[in-house]
């Protein structure tokens, strides 16, 4: 890109310059070649005034532009090429003071260094950033000498040259306790050493970057630090995005198709005898769990690319079963019936390892907490009750006011419980603070379900919105998402696809609904089923497969229309795609 | 069809429906006892849970000309009682948007 860039300006820009030295390159003109040209760049940039600008925008100055060039050259190890291009545009990275500066400083030379700071253009440099980054010199010259052991230097340099610079007197106060009491020193950040090291002057030298102006001394990687930032904004504006290879292509600006997401369906289970209520995909991306009305569960698992067989057939529940539960390493599975017990399976032999019972139990849901080992389970007695493998019950507690908990999560790190409290509310317990938090809600909460991250909470409302909260310290509402259909039954959302862009739910309109998570902009309607789409589930692994339930007894599993996906894979290295065809 | 979404009412007395026993009313919505439904004995409430609406459509009831829309338990779907849409007369407009349920079409819960 630089390359290119830089042969087509100059030849712009030679109708630009002043007339006087218009007047001298028309004589050479003639002779134009690679080689010439940058001599003619050379030349008029000696003659340059200030708003010399490259690109098409003219945001670009072409003297910042060629010093970020060269630092990248340098940094990327191209010695020679570095001060090639230094030579040949007549633009140092940094003034011969500046390089001499860094050395002194890496080197440990402090008072040279003091003194070449003075030097540094005065123009542009105020007072006070000079006495601070002075400050800081002294500091690390300092603690070195009290790490050689010259105290009476040390003493030396605190009385005769830091104080005088009247700056930050608590910062000197501290530093005189640190002759006393050695031990200080690692308190204040640095650590006793044998030799000087060179990790410590580095962390100085940015320091002492930061304070002075980036002109001075350009910042450490900043074509790198640009480029990203571009890559980035594409990224977000990339409202398909949705690959597991984080790394961009430079060559184009990156733009996904709708085809990024799921929107066929590949397959249909249709293995259960009524209306499915509910399925999950295992943490690994390697079984489905589904739970019917038909009083069974089944696991599923993925054979070939996508195709799903039925592995076991759990029949043990007496009511319909209405949630699943998977383990953090996908060893065992729990099963909860509408009101009824818990019950523990093993999932490679499909049996049923224990069922927890209570008085009269009526659960309604679980969930793991992240080490595997212990389980919390809710239901209409409103309490919550912590169970560990063996049948135990480790802990419960009462909630207050609600009738029953229809819905409950555990954060993966294992450190709030959050559930639905009453109609309207969220209650989120700590368990390390024993306190509690609430988020009230407008309407009545179907159904709850929290990002693998914790971040993120996202309620179904039976006003038919979708709310997405952070449930960070402050938690608050972010977005809300409509145009789906819910008012009668429990219908249940999930997040998706790589870096959970996206935020899918059923519907009683028997549609799939696809939103972007970040913007709220429904991003696509998959009709299909014939029946109330209850719940969907995302592969957390495959980001381009999900799975949805529904009341006409069947699962549908969905994907990408692999035909096209393939070959445009194929076209590019590093799966973007280039075709930007990102309309509806 | 699908796991039916039911409120549930946190109140110590609450009504419920005399069919599926899903939650309908609490007790302390009543606005008053003195009606009268199409079976004996209802009550006015300001506001019902797990409940569905039937269509509008007008009935002259003991008290005149009414907009109505008959109400049936979400999960059962038995016709509990009706919902005042629109009333004709001055006198009977505090009732617009509260719901006569019949008492022989509950249970009571709590005392």
């Amino acid at each position: 890109m630089g390359a290119i860039e830089d042969e087509e300006p100059p030849l712009k820009r030679l109708k630009l310059s002043s007339p006087g030295l218009r007047r001298g390159l028309e004589e050479e003109a003639p002779a134009l070649s690679v080689g010439s040209v940058s001599i003619l760049m050379a030349k008029s940039l000696s003659l340059e005034e200030e708003g010399e600008t490259v690109g098409s925008k003219g945001l670009i100055r072409r003297v910042e532009f060629v010093r970020i060039i060269t630092q990248a050259l340098y940094s990327l190890g191209y010695q020679k090429a570095g001060a090639l291009l230094e030579e040949e545009s007549g633009i140092l990275v940094q003034s011969p003071t500046v390089a001499s500066f860094r050395k002194q400083i890496l080197d440990g030379k402090w008072d040279e260094s003091v003194v070449t700071l003075q030097d540094i253009d005065q123009v542009e440099v105020e007072g006070n950033t000079l006495k601070a980054a002075s400050f800081l010199i002294l500091q690390q010259k300092f603690f070195e000498q009290l790490d050689k052991g010259n105290i009476s230097e040390a003493m030396k340099t605190l009385r005769l040259e830091i104080s005088p610079l009247q700056l930050n007197t608590k910062r000197v106060h501290e530093l005189a306790s640190c002759i006393v009491f050695p031990s200080r020193c690692e308190e204040l950040g640095y650590p006793k050493q044998g030799n000087p090291n060179a990790n410590q002057r580095m962390k100085v030298l940015r320091e002492i970057q930061q304070l002075l102006p980036p002109s001075i001394m350009i910042p450490e990687k900043r074509l790198e630090h640009l480029v990203e930032q571009a890559l980035n904004v594409q990224r977000e504006a990339c409202i398909f995005h949705n690959s597991l290879n984080p790394a961009l292509s430079l060559y184009t600006d990156h733009q996904c198709g709708r085809d990024q997401i799921p929107t066929m369906t590949l397959q249909i289970l249709e293995s259960h005898k009524n209306e499915v209520w509910f399925l999950q995909f295992s943490n690994n991306g390697k079984y489905l769990a589904s739970a019917s009305k038909d009083c069974t569960a089944i696991i599923w698992e993925i054979t070939e690319v996508d195709a799903f067989s039925v592995k076991h057939r759990l029949t043990a529940h007496q009511k319909p079963v209405s949630f699943v539960a998977w383990s953090p390493d996908d060893k065992l599975l729990l099963t909860c019936g509408i009101e009824e017990v818990v019950k523990l399976w093993n999932v490679e032999t499909g049996e049923c390892k224990l069922t927890y019972d209570k008085a009269n139990s009526g659960f309604t849901s679980c969930g793991w907490f992240p080490d595997g080992k212990r389980f919390i389970s809710g239901g209409v007695d409103k309490c919550i009750y912590i169970w560990d493998l063996e049948g135990k019950e480790l802990d419960s507690w009462k909630g207050q006011g609600m009738p029953k908990i229809s819905d409950l999560a555990v954060t993966s790190d294992g450190k709030e419980i959050i559930s639905i409290c009453g109609e309207t509310a969220i209650v989120m317990y700590n368990l390390e603070t024993k306190t509690e938090r609430l988020i009230e809600e407008e309407s009545g909460i179907t159904s709850l379900c929290v990002s693998k991250d914790s971040r993120f909470l996202l309620l179904n409302l039976a006003n038919q919105e979708i709310h997405l909260w952070d449930i960070g310290a402050p938690s608050k509402l972010l977005l809300r998402y409509t145009g789906h259909r819910q008012g009668r039954y429990v219908i249940r959302s999930c997040f998706g696809g790589s870096d959970l862009a996206f935020v899918v739910s059923g519907s009683e309109d028997s549609q799939v609904h696809i939103w972007h998570r970040g913007n709220g902009e429904l991003l696509a309607v998959l009709p299909g089923h014939s029946g109330t789409v209850n719940c969907v589930s995302w592969n957390p692994v495959n980001p381009h497969l999900f799975a949805s339930a529904s009341d006409d007894y069947t699962i549908r599993i969905w994907g990408v229309n692999r035909n096209t996906f393939k070959s445009k894979n194929a076209s590019s290295s590093n799966g973007v795609v280039h075709l930007a065809n990102g309309g509806p | 069809m699908g796991l039916i979404f039911q409120e549930y009412l946190p109140g110590p007395r609450i009504f419920k429906c005399s069919n599926c026993k899903a939650h309908s009313a609490a007790h302390d919505q009543i606005y008053s006892k003195h009606f009268q439904g199409r079976f004996g004995r209802a009550y006015l409430f300001n506001s019902v849970v797990n409940v569905c609406l039937g269509p509008k459509e007008d009935r002259l009831l003991m008290t005149g000309l009414h907009t109505v829309n008959d109400i049936y338990c979400k999960c059962c779907h038995q016709i509990m009682g009706w919902r005042y849409e629109k009333a004709y007369d001055d006198q009977e407009k505090y009732k617009e948007g509260k719901y006569i349920m019949e008492k022989t079409r509950m249970l009571k819960e709590g005392w």
